[in-house]
């Protein structure tokens, strides 16, 4: 009950005018009680552990900065952050520049709104299907012997099969691409299907062109979709690790398999020092991107 | 819009972005029907066959290759996705039900709860084994598992369910308790079926999402495995095309739980205009 009280403390802090009714009190309670048990008590022991004492086989409480000057006195760690970076970016690129079209002829060029929901829906589909499955369909398709090379062989275009299609950072970039761009339509979709289309057809009676219209009135209407899909992508590249084991071949180390390495090592403190590094990298990332837009006034 | 040229190659831009959504998905499902135990992964098909389907359920004599370990593994995560479908919806409604009346601190709730969905797997993953680590408890699938899956789908449940109660006209409520209706009643014959398509679509979402969660599942469970650590297990050795068998299988299910509910949402909605119609007249 003493958690009940101290978690509650903040949502009444600006008494007395509004305080919190009984009745949402007892709502509330157990959805915000999980949360703060298994998400932020979690996140704050990564930190906390970050400054454990590490040795072989096990982690002791006494505070130190020593897993920290690791961290960033190894070649390996700061590779793989600078990997992270990278594919991160070019991710975030590829599937903007991949999914924007799309996004833009579902969301405003078809006029029948039940076929505007089927291709929709098409594009969501896959969202609820299992994410290694579709990182695993990947292998046949960019292998020596996969199908992208045996088209490509078929129709003439190369002679001998493109090797570096599989087991290489390219691999990870068209995996992750394909996975992700999903969340990428959808939000920029949503925010095309909310302009007004007689704003555009007032924008050609007037003689404004396509490249006119589309710069002066969808890109400047279609950004909150854009920061939207750009914070889910971001995070969950970020997050990533699953797409470069299966599809790199271990050639590419994000952050993410560093802490997978390290905790399978039992390197507790190292494992969370790469841990805080990436919840600070999201932090930096998010908030950049929100300053963009400001999504409250959009939305 | 009406700029036909720019409307066609948009349209066959799409198309062509539809083909890279699924295409990788149709090779795998065709390469599942290689021929075996000595056909590949990869093409041309030596013949057609449903071997890789037989090899699954163990109706194949034993060869070189170990068969999946998904029996148990199945079991487990079917019974997690329920334990996790069941406690993310209540949470949802109950929170979302919370969220009607404005109160002091809602906006810090709220990002509580939607920072559930956002927090990358491998983050919380990490600190709920090192909790569990530092503690000394075991991990298991039913219990550190079990608590990160809640804690991922259960904002999805709370916002589908905002969003219907946004649109919820109060009064209907208020009409039936003012009709010395008891509260319980009042949510089963009123509250309930408005909300019902709400309900749907979060147990939709906790359900799939926690079927096919891996990250957190990677590092919160304990020796037992789910099917996803079943199937990332096969990453690391050679793939054989009873993996695409299992993910032709796998992909089926997912398929044919969006088609229930697509069923049932489109009853719901059904009823509720014959209700509408039956108002009126």
């Amino acid at each position: 009950m003493a958690m009940t009280a101290a978690t509650a403390e903040p949502a009444s802090a600006d008494r007395p005018a509004r305080k919190m009714p009984d009745r949402t009190f007892w709502l509330l309670a157990p959805g915000v009680i999980w949360m703060v048990l298994f998400l932020v008590v979690p996140i704050l022991m990564m930190v906390y552990v970050s400054f454990w004492t590490q040795t072989t086989f096990a982690i002791t409480p006494t505070l130190t900065i020593k897993s920290w000057v690791m961290f960033f006195s190894s070649d390996t760690y700061l590779s793989a952050l600078w990997t992270t970076i990278r594919i991160w970016l070019i991710v975030l690129a590829a599937t903007l520049i991949v999914g924007y079209p799309a996004a833009l002829f579902v969301g405003l060029f078809v006029r029948n709104k039940t076929v505007q929901t089927v291709l929709l829906v098409l594009c969501v589909i896959p969202f609820w299907t299992s994410f290694l499955i579709r990182v695993l369909a990947w292998r046949p398709m960019l292998g020596k012997e996969g199908a992208i090379n045996l088209i490509l062989q078929g129709v003439g275009l190369i002679n001998k099969p493109i090797e570096v299609l599989l087991f290489s950072e390219l691999s990870v970039i068209i995996g992750m691409t394909q996975i992700y761009c999903v969340f990428m339509v959808g939000p920029i979709a949503f925010m095309m299907g909310r302009i007004d289309q007689s704003v555009i057809e007032a924008a050609q009676d007037l003689g404004a062109g396509f490249w006119r219209i589309f710069r002066t009135i969808i890109l400047p209407l279609s950004m909150p979709g854009v920061v939207v899909g750009a914070i889910f992508v971001s995070v969950m590249v970020l997050g990533e690790f699953a797409t470069s084991a299966a599809l790199s071949g271990r050639k590419v180390n994000l952050l993410g398999n560093i802490i997978v390495t390290q905790v399978g090592s039992l390197k507790w403190a190292f494992a969370a020092v790469a841990g805080v590094i990436l919840t600070i990298l999201m932090g930096i990332v998010v908030a950049a991107l929100l300053r963009v837009v400001d999504l409250r006034k959009e939305l | 819009m009406q700029a036909s040229g720019t409307k066609l190659a948009l349209g066959i831009y799409t198309t062509l972005f539809l083909v890279f959504l699924y295409g990788p998905m149709v090779v795998l499902a065709i390469l599942s029907f290689q021929t075996g135990p000595e056909g590949g992964p990869q093409f041309p098909i030596i013949e057609w066959s449903t071997y890789w389907y037989k090899h699954l359920f163990g109706m194949t004599p034993p060869t070189r290759i170990a068969p999946l370990p998904i029996e148990e593994a199945l079991v487990r995560s079917l019974v997690l996705a329920v334990m996790t479908m069941i406690v993310s919806t209540v949470l949802g409604v109950t929170s979302a039900q919370a969220f009607r009346k404005k109160f002091a601190g809602s906006g810090f709730a709220f990002y509580l709860i939607v920072l559930g969905m956002m927090v990358p797997g491998v983050l919380v993953g990490l600190g709920m084994a090192l909790i569990a680590n530092a503690l000394g408890i075991d991990r298991h699938w039913w219990g550190t598992t079990f608590v990160l899956h809640v804690v991922y789908t259960y904002p999805f449940a709370f916002l589908v369910m905002l969003a219907i109660l946004n649109r919820f006209d109060q009064n209907v409520e208020e009409a039936s308790w003012s009709l010395g209706v008891s509260p319980m009643k009042t949510f089963r014959k009123v509250t309930f079926p408005l909300i019902f398509p709400g309900v749907l679509s979060a147990m939709l979402f906790a359900f799939t999402l926690s079927y096919d969660e891996f990250s957190r599942t990677l590092f919160a469970s304990g020796r037992d495995l789910t099917l996803p650590l079943a199937i990332y297990g096969t990453f690391s050795v050679e793939v054989h095309p009873n993996v695409f068998a299992f993910g032709v299988l796998t992909t089926l299910f997912s398929f044919a739980l969006l088609g229930t509910y697509a069923a049932l949402m489109m009853l719901s909605i059904r009823r509720a205009r014959r209700v509408a119609i039956q108002e009126e007249a």
